[in-house]
């Protein structure tokens, strides 16, 4: 993974003039010094899931092996042999204070609301609630923890529910499951495909293309399913219109179950494709030039090259675009919640859209939570599946 | 090297067209939600087609604000978006510089504790949020929408890695010069990170200007309303008038786009550090 690019000042430029992908010009040359003491560590501790994001940040920062990191690290040795470490702080508590507000607000809205949404998948949801839960007494304030919620324990019935009764949760997870069936293979092998034509050498004007496709990646999820409630609108859609037109005649784009379910595809793809182009182009960047030329050497044809070369190098990059699209996937809400409102009869309902409206609109927050619950089991093992078999050799 | 065979000139082409083609697929959409913002909606299909921008844009303006105050969902959007970034990059920057340079008690777990919240997505924790916020009465106020996520892992993270790379002996000698503990963080830590704190500032600006899900269970008056949720409700209407809601989408997508092309350096560090997705 070691950068091929000329780093130092050329940066810059590079990133100004219109020429290879800047993804190494994010920060100014004197400021690039010891990034390189987190590279293993950091790779090393993270959970699994996190290996393959840090697979990406490390090749950003891969670039930082230069020679004033090493000047660091050896100041860094030089100071701990003196025994004046940086690291430790004057005030003991200091550290304490600077993490604290980030903890309250951690604690508060983060971890409290994971677990209890654990919690509220075994009850129902009876109303709101006044009654104190438990006070505790500090000495100059007493903290009293109201009882959220008026609850009534029902055991693992919700689970049961949602595995063999309710069926229009299993039509959500069925939507759910084509729009990513179909939209993930297109998506990666079309996002693959462009990342690799604007890595060939003889594309000109790459970063101006490069620029106009990922321009999705700056619309709001709501802003640009607007665009395509219009697009494929039955009465004004453009695009009926314009097969109207070449005489193709009318698709029922977002009367038809079928047909919904591709309109979702379709948006969803516009709005990704750019994004996962732009990091499978990084990917592509680190693979080392010696290798294509090696392989020429040895008379490879283009797709041998791609297949021996481009591939296995970019393995992990495709891995993390693939567990990062499903899980993309799998939260689908705006789209479908503008778009097709989940219809024609419960056609594109997915699962978010479910629990949204389950939680928000029926006030069944306990067995929203549970679906919920569910939702995160179904995501992990998935990814679990991807990394073991992506990941392997 | 081999030389140009017919083959690899065919190869060029197809890219090209190849190219061409994704190009064309992906601007259309923008351009025509251009083109629809500035024709009145009964244009839309007269014949010949209306293939370039009119010179109604105003004019649908006016009948957006008439039909629903998004003047002030640009306002909420705003507020809501800038109070959210600037506190979270304090939160962020302040612990990811003692989780980077600081030793201390519990520090892997505690880190440990974030990292693993990394991975969770939103919708595990919003109902208990929403029974949260109406049990402080927080329900259609900014603080709603801000407070819950200013503590952002994903920021915590990506100030983590980036502070460790500030040398040590770069604070050491500020601390033998005389600066206090405190200086440290914000005269030598913070200005050395400034594109760091640009590029996550650029991720958190844009996540929460573009929320959706959790906005629209906390905000309900239609004067709180944030940018996503005003369409949402212009669109959710009986009889949708296109041309007000492209107007609106515009307004939406164009400030954006434009710090896209003049930022993109970090927006392209953000995408790759996995975050700008939702």
């Amino acid at each position: 993974m070691a950068p091929t690019h000329s780093g130092g000042g050329s940066r810059f430029r590079e990133a100004s003039s219109l020429g290879r992908f800047p993804v190494r010009c994010d920060r100014p040359p004197e400021r690039r010094k010891p990034g390189i003491a987190r590279t293993t560590t950091d790779a090393g501790s993270t959970p699994r899931g996190e290996g393959e994001r840090a697979v990406i940040l490390n090749t950003i920062q891969s670039r930082v092996r230069t020679s004033p990191a090493y000047r660091a690290i050896a100041d860094q040795v030089r100071y701990r042999r003196q025994d004046v470490s940086g690291t430790v702080p004057k005030i003991p508590a200091l550290p304490y204070l600077y993490i604290s507000p980030f903890f309250v607000l951690f604690a508060v809205f983060l971890l409290f609301p994971t677990v209890y949404t654990l919690y509220l998948s075994f009850f129902n949801y009876l109303g709101a609630s006044n009654e104190v839960l438990l006070t505790v007494d500090f000495v100059v304030f007493q903290l009293t923890i109201p009882q959220i919620a008026n609850l009534q324990f029902v055991g693992l019935d919700h689970y049961t529910r949602l595995l063999f009764q309710d069926s229009l949760f299993h039509q959500a997870l069925f939507n759910t499951s084509f729009i990513f069936l179909v939209q993930v293979p297109l998506m990666v092998v079309l996002g693959l495909a462009t990342a690799l034509v604007l890595d060939a050498k003889f594309i000109r004007a790459k970063s101006v293309f490069r620029t106009l496709i990922a321009l999705p990646v700056a619309t709001g999820l709501v802003a640009y399913s607007t665009i395509f409630l219009l697009l494929f609108n039955g009465d004004v859609g453009v695009i009926n219109y314009a097969l109207e037109t070449i005489g193709l005649g009318r698709v029922p784009w977002l009367s038809d179950a079928w047909w919904a379910r591709i309109t979702l595809v379709i948006a969803v793809t516009w709005r990704w494709l750019g994004y996962n182009m732009i990091i499978l182009l990084a990917g592509l960047q680190t693979v080392p030039e010696q290798l294509y030329e090696a392989a020429e050497v040895d008379g490879a044809s283009r797709w041998q090259k791609f297949r021996f070369v481009t591939l296995p190098q970019l393995r992990p990059v495709l891995l993390f675009v693939v567990v990062s699209s499903t899980i993309g996937t799998f939260q689908i809400f705006a789209e479908p919640y503008v778009i097709t409102g989940g219809g024609p009869s419960n056609a594109t309902i997915t699962i978010v859209q479910y629990i949204y409206n389950q939680a928000f609109l029926q006030l069944n927050l306990g067995y929203a939570s549970a679906v919920s619950v569910a939702l995160v089991i179904l995501v992990s093992i998935m990814s679990i599946i991807q990394i073991r078999y992506g990941g392997a050799e | 090297m081999r030389r140009e065979t017919r083959n690899d000139a065919l190869w060029k082409f197809g890219s090209y067209i190849f190219l061409l083609t994704i190009t064309a697929l992906v601007l259309i959409p923008i351009y025509w939600m251009l083109v629809a913002a500035t024709i009145p909606q009964s244009e839309f299909f007269s014949w010949p087609p209306r293939l370039l921008p009119g010179l109604h844009y105003l004019q649908n303006f006016q009948a957006l604000q008439e039909s629903v105050d998004f003047i002030r969902s640009i306002g909420n959007s705003l507020i809501i978006a800038v109070s959210y970034t600037a506190l979270s990059l304090v939160l962020c920057s302040m612990a990811g510089f003692a989780f980077a340079k600081y030793e201390f008690r519990f520090k892997e777990p505690l880190f440990y504790a974030i990292l693993a919240t990394l991975v969770l997505p939103i919708q595990l924790l919003i109902i208990p949020l929403f029974l949260l916020i109406t049990q402080i009465g927080w329900t259609n106020s900014y603080l709603a929408v801000i407070l819950p996520w200013a503590a952002n892992p994903l920021g915590i993270f990506l100030m983590r890695q980036n502070m460790k790379a500030i040398p040590d002996a770069l604070l050491e000698s500020a601390r033998m010069d005389g600066a206090t503990e405190f200086q440290l963080y914000y005269k030598i830590a913070l200005p050395t990170m400034i594109p760091s704190l640009s590029a996550l500032a650029i991720i958190l600006f844009l996540n929460q200007w573009q929320a959706f899900l959790y906005p629209l269970i906390v905000l309900q008056e239609e004067k709180m309303f944030t940018i996503p949720i005003a369409l949402a409700q212009l669109v959710g209407q009986q009889r949708v008038n296109f041309d007000q809601v492209m107007v609106a989408t515009s307004l939406a997508i164009i400030p954006i786009f434009l710090m896209f092309i003049f930022l993109q350096q970090y927006f392209i560090k953000g995408i790759l550090s996995g975050s700008v997705k939702q």
